[in-house]
């Protein structure tokens, strides 16, 4: 069906914009709004028109809707913004889009299937594993942790607690996750459980959350932004016998990247993060821009 | 037109200041962020910008809902959906290709729409109507006093336009039919209903003064 040949497919921009079109004919249409910038500036247009007529109709929310919101916002990753050619493209985000994903998958398994996985090599496997949040299915199903997306959040508001920090939104978060939130309860609660922080030289906070009985750790960052083009963030697990690679450390374009776990701390007293060459190096090759010590 | 729609801007701020360049200088003042500007902090994780997205988004996606849903539980299932996805997909909010309101309210209408043609919903409605007592009573919902000045507006502007064109925008959009059903209904055409549809929004747009 290509309504391209339709003559009077401009007539189509109303009912569009009404939701009026059944689910072929406006994909259809969609297609031709992709190529036709006159229609695309009409339809933009019209729904300046109809958000007025539904905001006509607007009517005060139960009380417990926000908290029902803030519950699943607290536990709900965002998209990162989208960036032609990148592999996000196709699945999700624009508006017009955005409902057709409505399907039934808990946002916390789309957030967890949002993640790229970083393919960890055999030879990092022998190392200090850090694994992004919401990565590496096996490791998680042996572990027994129900490691998804909200746990990326969990992490956040679990570190917070470690380090007295309580700002209001961490607090609305962290009540919204704590019945949720057993995972960062496992670590919180080992008995050596300790936390620290540390800048980043070029702008940012990192903050670790580890537990030598547990033998992992969880480290966050804020402010932290992307590498330089063509380059990668690399963790490492330095120790009396030298560094270790934790695995690449991926920031999306906002900067920002989602809390990560390091799994078999070893001998590691700090953790350090460098810039290296986009696949990363054996050794750190640059001046570490972040050296976080653990609990000790 | 321009004098006018600034100096409504600009009430209640010192008429000196009025030529102050840059975008803070838009009229709300400075604690009255856009919608806009809230959405571009929203994508960056900022949950009191959420909350200011909250305030302004949450009665009109909520109402839409229930007015094309008509059942207030699933009213409130997808006005949750769509909060929880303005914040998910915040980044992807381009307010050159339109309003923050028409962002959001574009995409309750899809929902509350898609909502009700799946027969999963004519399931969940029976199920609720049959269970309806125990269902949390609406009756002391409150339409705000700005609402009802954007209800005068709407009714304004929909009493301009001929009976076709009022119906066959109403029925799509408040009642969320397809425009087939709409020809239906209304024993015309498709190709007038498509028609009237798209006349009938334009002549709201020119009324209303929004969308150029």
């Amino acid at each position: 069906m290509t309504m391209n040949a339709m003559p009077d497919v401009h007539t189509l921009t109303g009912a569009y914009v009404c939701d009026a079109l059944a689910p072929a004919e406006r994909e259809a249409f969609e297609e031709h709004l992709a190529q036709c910038s006159a229609c695309s500036q009409e339809v933009a247009e019209l729904r300046e028109v109809t958000a007025v007529l539904g905001k006509a109709v607007a009517l005060e929310p139960p009380a417990r809707l926000k908290s029902a919101v803030d519950a699943r916002v607290a536990v709900t990753r965002q998209l990162p913004p989208e960036v032609s050619g990148e592999f996000y493209d196709s699945r999700s985000g624009s508006t017009s889009e955005s409902g057709a994903s409505g399907g039934p998958l808990p946002e916390a398994e789309r957030s967890a299937a949002d993640q790229s996985n970083a393919g960890q090599s055999d030879a990092e496997r022998s190392n200090a594993q850090v694994t992004p949040i919401g990565d590496a299915p096996s490791r998680r199903r042996r572990r027994g942790l129900a490691w998804s997306g909200w746990a990326a959040a969990a992490v956040l508001a679990g570190v917070a607690i470690g380090l007295g920090v309580h700002s209001a939104s961490q607090q609305r978060q962290l009540n919204a996750l704590s019945q949720q939130a057993g995972v960062v309860q496992q670590l919180l609660s080992a008995p050596d459980a300790r936390s620290g922080r540390a800048a980043v030289r070029t702008g940012g906070t990192a903050m670790v959350l580890d537990s030598r009985s547990r033998d992992e750790a969880v480290i966050s960052f804020t402010g932290l932004s992307a590498p330089p083009t063509g380059k990668t963030y690399q963790l490492w697990m330095i120790g009396p016998t030298g560094a270790r690679s934790g695995g690449l450390l991926t920031v999306p374009a906002t900067g920002n990247p989602n809390p990560v776990v390091a799994h078999g701390l070893g001998d590691a007293q700090t953790i350090g993060l460098t810039v290296e060459p986009a696949h990363g190096s054996a050794q750190p090759t640059t001046t570490p821009v972040l050296l976080l010590p653990m609990g000790s | 037109m321009t004098d006018r729609a600034s100096s409504q801007a600009g009430a209640g701020r010192p008429a000196g200041l009025r030529g102050v360049p840059g975008p803070e200088a838009g009229g709300r003042g400075a604690d009255r962020p856009t919608p806009e500007e809230c959405l571009r902090k929203v994508a960056l994780g900022d949950r009191d910008a959420f909350d200011h997205v909250y305030a302004a988004f949450a009665g009109p996606v909520f109402g839409l809902a229930r007015r094309v849903l008509r059942d207030p539980a699933q009213a409130e299932e997808v006005a949750q959906e769509v909060l929880v996805e303005v914040w998910r997909t915040a980044s992807r909010f381009n307010p050159e290709l339109g309003s923050a309101q028409a962002w959001v309210m574009t995409m309750a209408h899809r929902r509350a729409v898609d909502r009700v043609r799946s027969e999963q919903a004519a399931e969940d409605r029976e199920a609720r109507l049959a269970r309806s007592s125990a269902v949390v009573d609406y009756d002391d919902v409150v339409e705000t006093v700005e609402n009802r000045l954007d209800q005068q507006r709407v009714r304004n502007c929909l009493g301009g336009l001929t009976e076709l064109q009022r119906e066959s925008v109403t029925l799509a959009y408040y009642s969320g039919y397809t425009y087939p059903q709409v020809a239906q209904l209304l024993s015309v055409p498709l190709g007038t209903v498509k028609t009237r549809m798209r006349d009938g929004l334009a002549r709201l747009r020119d009324c209303l003064g929004v969308g150029r």
